[in-house]
Parts: C-alpha cells; structure tokens; sequence
C-alpha cells in the first residue's frame, strides 16, 4: 500500500477547486446565463497558460534585471536556473511578473473573446460560434505547437513559478498558492453573482431564451454576447495562468477539447445557470480528479493493467449522459429571480394594502 | 400633417412568393387602426416589415417623418414602436415583473461595467420597478409580479405581452391576433384595455385581428388585406357592408 498524505492531498484538491472555478463560472456565464455555448474553453484557458509561459521566461528577467535566456532546447536548464535564482531572491519581481502576467492574459483573452464573438454571433445561429470555438482552439493549438520558439514547440515550456517560489517549506508554499487560487476564485463568484442579479444579468437571460424577442425589445444583442465573452474569456484566462502555475509547465497537449469538455461537465452537473451550482461542480471534478490518479497509481503499482485515466473519462462521460437525462438543470438549480426590483413591488403593494 | 406611420408600395419577397405586394398604408396619430383579412393574406409579414424584423425588397416605411425600412427591430423599438406576438412570445422562465422590466430603455445597470456595483443603478432599478407597479396594475397583472410567466393562463400571457411593450414607453403598438387563444369574455376585456392605452396614454395602435365583431366596436379605420395586396380600406360600417371583403372573408 501507499500511504496518502491528508493534507497534501486536500491542498492539491482545494487549489485545483480554485482554478476550475473560474473556468466553470466563466461557462456558466457564458452558456448558463447568456447560453452561448462557449466550446472553446481550452482556447482561452490556454491564452493564460501561454502568457505565463511567455513572461516566466522573458519578462521576469527583464524585471529582475538579469538578460533572458533561450528557454528551449539546449540552453533549457540555464534559463531554468536563472528562474529559479530570481523567484527564490527577488520576490517582488515574481510578484510583478505574476500581476503583469494576469493584466496580459486578460487583456489578450478579452480582446479575443470580443473579436471572435462579435463577428460570430451576428450570425442567427449561436451554434455557429460553438464551432468557430472549437475548430479555432484546435487550430491554435496545432499552430503554436509548430512555433518553435514561441513555447518550445511539442516540448512544452518549462519555469513557470508560482509566486510563493521564495517560500522554503514546501507545505506552506502550497498552502500560500492554494489560498490565492481561493482568492481569485472567490472574486470570480461574487463578481459573476452581482452580474446575474443586475439588469445585465436580466438582459442576458432574456437573450438565452428568446433572441429575437429581445432585440425586438430594444436591445443591441451582439454588443451583450460579445460584452458576456469578454468577462468569461477574462476569467477563463485568469484560470489558464494559475492551471499553468500549478503544474510548473505549459504544454500544448493540456489544451485539446477535452479540458473543454471537463468544464463542461463541471457546470452540467452543478447546475446549469447557477453560480453555486458551477462552485459545486468545479469542487466535484476537482476531487474526482484527484481520486482518478490517485487511483492509477494505486492500480499501477498493484501491477493492474488497467489504465485507470481513461477510467476517468468513461465516468465524466457517464455523468453527462446520466445528467442530461434524469437531472438536465443540474444538482443546483438556477435561481428564479434577477434584481431587488421583486422587494421594492412587495414593498410597494404592502404599503397599499 | 404627417401621419405617425406610412407605408409606400411596401413590397416583401420570400424566394418566389410575393408575400406583401405594393402596399400604402398610412396610421393616424392616436387612432386605433384595425388590419384584417384571410390566413396568409400577408398581415404578419407586414407587422414584421414595420417592427424591422426583416427588411423590405421594395418601398418604405416611414415613422414620425423619418424612413426606417431598413433599421433592425432594436432601433426601431428605440423609435417607439412596440410589437405583441401572434404566439404568446414572453420569457416565460421569468418572473413577470423581469418580463415587464427587461425592455425599458437606456438601462445603466445594462452595461457590463456599472452592473456588478449596485449602487450605480439601483435608484434607477427602483424607479422602474414602480413604473412597473403602474404597468401590471393596468392590466390587472400585480399580483402576479412574482409568478412565472409560463404559470400564466393565455388571456394573462396577451395581457403581459401588452404590459411589457408599455414599458418602452411607445408612440405606436403593433399588435398581432391580440385575442388569439383567448375566451371571448375575456377577449372583450382585452380590447378595452387596448382603447385605455390610447385613451390614458395617447398610443396609437394597428391591430391585426380576426375577431371581426370585437375590433369592429373599437377601431377607427380598417385595412383588408387579402394575397399580399390592400383589397379594401375605410370606416367601420363602410368595411363591414363591403361586399366584396365579405366575400374574401366570409365566403359569402
């Protein structure tokens, strides 16, 4: 038997819990709330990613004063080196890196949230941009897996830090990023929550039922969509750069549809519309997670010859399917009401009475 | 003077069918004018072609002097015309009171930077949310603010369409079958409601129906539509002795 650390463990699922957080409220926003069935997820989780694995290797040590290195091929564990000596002495820099990495991947996904959408979707079909999104993350992928120096090409880039790098106990340093991937997570829900519950979020629910009625009843309908992009596009993309923080390393292979479908399956179980819902889902998935390779390696060493990993996709497909049939509004349902406006007519009927 | 709405040799082509052919039309402001004729006689298409859900293939449509054929049905709803459904079209996973308060115009918590801060549109929201006070009571919908549109009967759901297209504020109503599905009670109430929005509020109205004898008691001017083309128009009593609408339409 293998012994399991508790704590490690219960780490790794809570900052795991954060960074599927924001990818799954960014889809609930998106596909739960406005229904623009976003399933290019990977696209703009991996904006984020890249961005890390960009300014990892060439702002941070701009930052710190020091010349880059070629982080590719043979000059690899000098530019590892380097990262390391920088995150471990100079923690404001990492600091700087990690905001500046965030304001970029923000930027860069907003735009092209944006951009994608506002062409798309003046299109009648909003089943058009599912396919942009996904044949689009597909071909970017394959495209700057070609980029040779870009990200190292099919290697993948290595010295992506997190920003405890300094901290010596390995323990705290886990502990210090879990609770910053909580943090962001966190800021992600209420900003998404006082969205839903504003007229904004009025607007979109009503471009989720009846798009045609809703422009008919004065509203600029491509301008929300491509507006409701931006934000999830942001967040996703703020999810990209800790996923890649988390793991250390970017590598295109991350990136194919399945991490789309996985942020999926996260707000179709929680609850399609529903902030909590999505929380809920992205702590499920995140356990299960956990638990699917905790289990390989228990099944490997017993010397199974079952590939547990793929064990994991057959449940997530099983939960979809199972799902969608018996419990299509997810385990959470979405809530009924938008804005306070409902307390100020009860209110108002009350003081007639 | 102008008239509030007016359509010159309006013209609509689906593929090979001609389904609004060389249509003039003007609307009076403050009248209630009433547009009748057989199934696809081309009615709906051309309350489409006015609401700007789709574009005329030839001639104009003109709203308070200015031309608005080519215009999408946001704007033209920004103008000032509202439009009910032939089929209930509500939002009916919402609450009543968000179906009346989703299409007030100029909303600021609408936009994506002040909706997550409260305190930007919240005295506005509440503002609203008492004009909607005035709306539903007008149609005696109030104690339903609270109901899901989807639990409404069909008499309701006509009703809160109407209550809905209130509340952006319009010049002129284009109602499509407002009694379609409805009792005929029930269908009467709904017409007299229909006069109070021009009486109360001085809307102007153009009103498809086939409830011959209720549009009859209330409209001023009525248009016969049969085949794409104007067949008839005048009064009341000139379009009800008709004999040639009687024979489109009643088979007589």
């Amino acid at each position: 038997m293998i012994n399991i650390d508790i704590g490690a463990t219960a780490i790794s699922i809570l900052t795991l819990f954060g960074i599927y957080s924001l990818m799954s409220i960014s889809l609930n926003l998106e596909y739960g709330v406005a229904g623009l069935p976003n399933f290019g997820k990977a696209l703009f989780i991996s904006i984020g990613a890249y961005t890390a694995g960009i300014t990892y290797t060439r702002l941070l040590p701009l930052l710190a004063g020091a010349e880059a290195i070629h982080p590719c091929g043979p000059t690899m564990g000098g530019a590892l080196q380097l990262r390391s000596e920088i995150m471990a002495s100079q923690p404001i820099a990492g600091f700087i890196n990690f905001a500046l990495t965030l304001v970029f991947a923000a930027v860069i996904a907003d735009a092209v949230g944006f951009a994608v959408s506002y062409v798309t979707l003046r299109l009648k079909e909003e089943w058009f941009l599912a396919l942009v999104l996904l044949v689009g993350g597909e071909t970017v992928r394959i495209l700057v897996r070609g980029a040779d120096d870009f990200i190292c090409s099919h290697n993948g880039i290595s010295g992506v830090a997190q920003p405890f790098f300094f901290v010596a106990d390995p323990r705290s340093r886990a502990l210090l990023f879990m609770l910053l991937s909580l943090a962001l997570a966190l800021l992600a829900y209420l900003c998404s929550q006082r969205l839903y519950h504003s007229p904004f979020g009025r607007m979109l629910k009503g471009l989720r039922e009846n798009e045609e009625v809703t422009r008919g009843l004065g509203k600029n309908i491509s301008l929300a969509r491509a507006q409701i992009m931006a934000v999830g596009s942001l967040m996703a993309a703020i999810g990209g750069v800790l996923f890649a923080l988390n793991t250390g390393f970017v590598n295109t292979n991350d990136f194919v549809v399945n991490l789309t479908l996985d942020v999926w399956v996260m707000v179709v179980l929680g609850g399609i519309g529903n902030n909590r819902g999505a929380l809920l889902g992205a702590l499920l998935i995140a356990i299960m997670d956990r638990f699917a390779q905790i289990g390989a390696i228990v099944l490997n060493m017993g010397g199974s010859e079952i590939e547990f990993n793929y064990v994991r996709f057959i449940a997530f497909g099983l939960i979809l399917l199972w799902m969608l049939r018996y419990r299509p509004s997810g385990l959470l349902p979405e809530s009924r009401l938008t804005t306070d406006a409902h307390d100020v007519v009860r209110r108002v009927i009350g003081a007639s009475k | 003077m102008t008239p509030l709405l007016e359509l010159k040799n309006l013209r609509k082509d689906f593929g090979g069918l001609r389904a609004v052919d060389d249509v003039s039309l003007t609307v009076p402001e403050g009248a209630i004018v009433g547009l009748i004729g057989p199934n696809g006689s081309g009615k709906s298409t051309l309350i489409n072609l006015i609401a700007g859900s789709t574009d005329p293939s030839a001639g104009q449509v003109r709203f308070a002097g200015q031309d608005i054929s080519d215009l999408p049905s946001n704007e033209v709803f920004k103008m000032g015309i509202a439009r009910g459904y032939q089929e209930p079209a509500l939002y009916f996973k919402m609450t009543v009171l968000d179906n009346v308060l989703l299409p007030v115009k100029d909303q600021r918590g609408e936009r994506p930077w002040f909706a997550p801060w409260r305190r930007f549109w919240q005295h506005e929201e509440s503002a609203h949310a008492e004009a909607a006070v005035q709306a539903l009571e007008q149609v005696q919908l109030l104690q339903h603010y609270d109901t899901l549109a989807s639990d409404l009967s069909g008499g309701q759901m006509k009703l809160l369409e109407i209550a809905r297209c209130l509340m952006g504020k319009p010049k002129l109503l284009l109602l499509d079958e407002p009694t379609a599905g409805v009792a005929p009670k029930l269908a009467y109430e709904i017409f007299q409601q229909i006069a109070r929005l021009r009486d109360d509020f001085g809307i102007t109205l153009l009103i498809v129906e086939h409830r011959l004898e209720i549009l009859f008691d209330f409209a001023d001017y009525v248009y016969v539509m049969h085949l794409g083309k104007l067949l008839a128009q005048g009064g009341v009593d000139e379009i009800a002795q008709d004999a040639i609408v009687r024979e489109v339409y009643f088979g007589e």
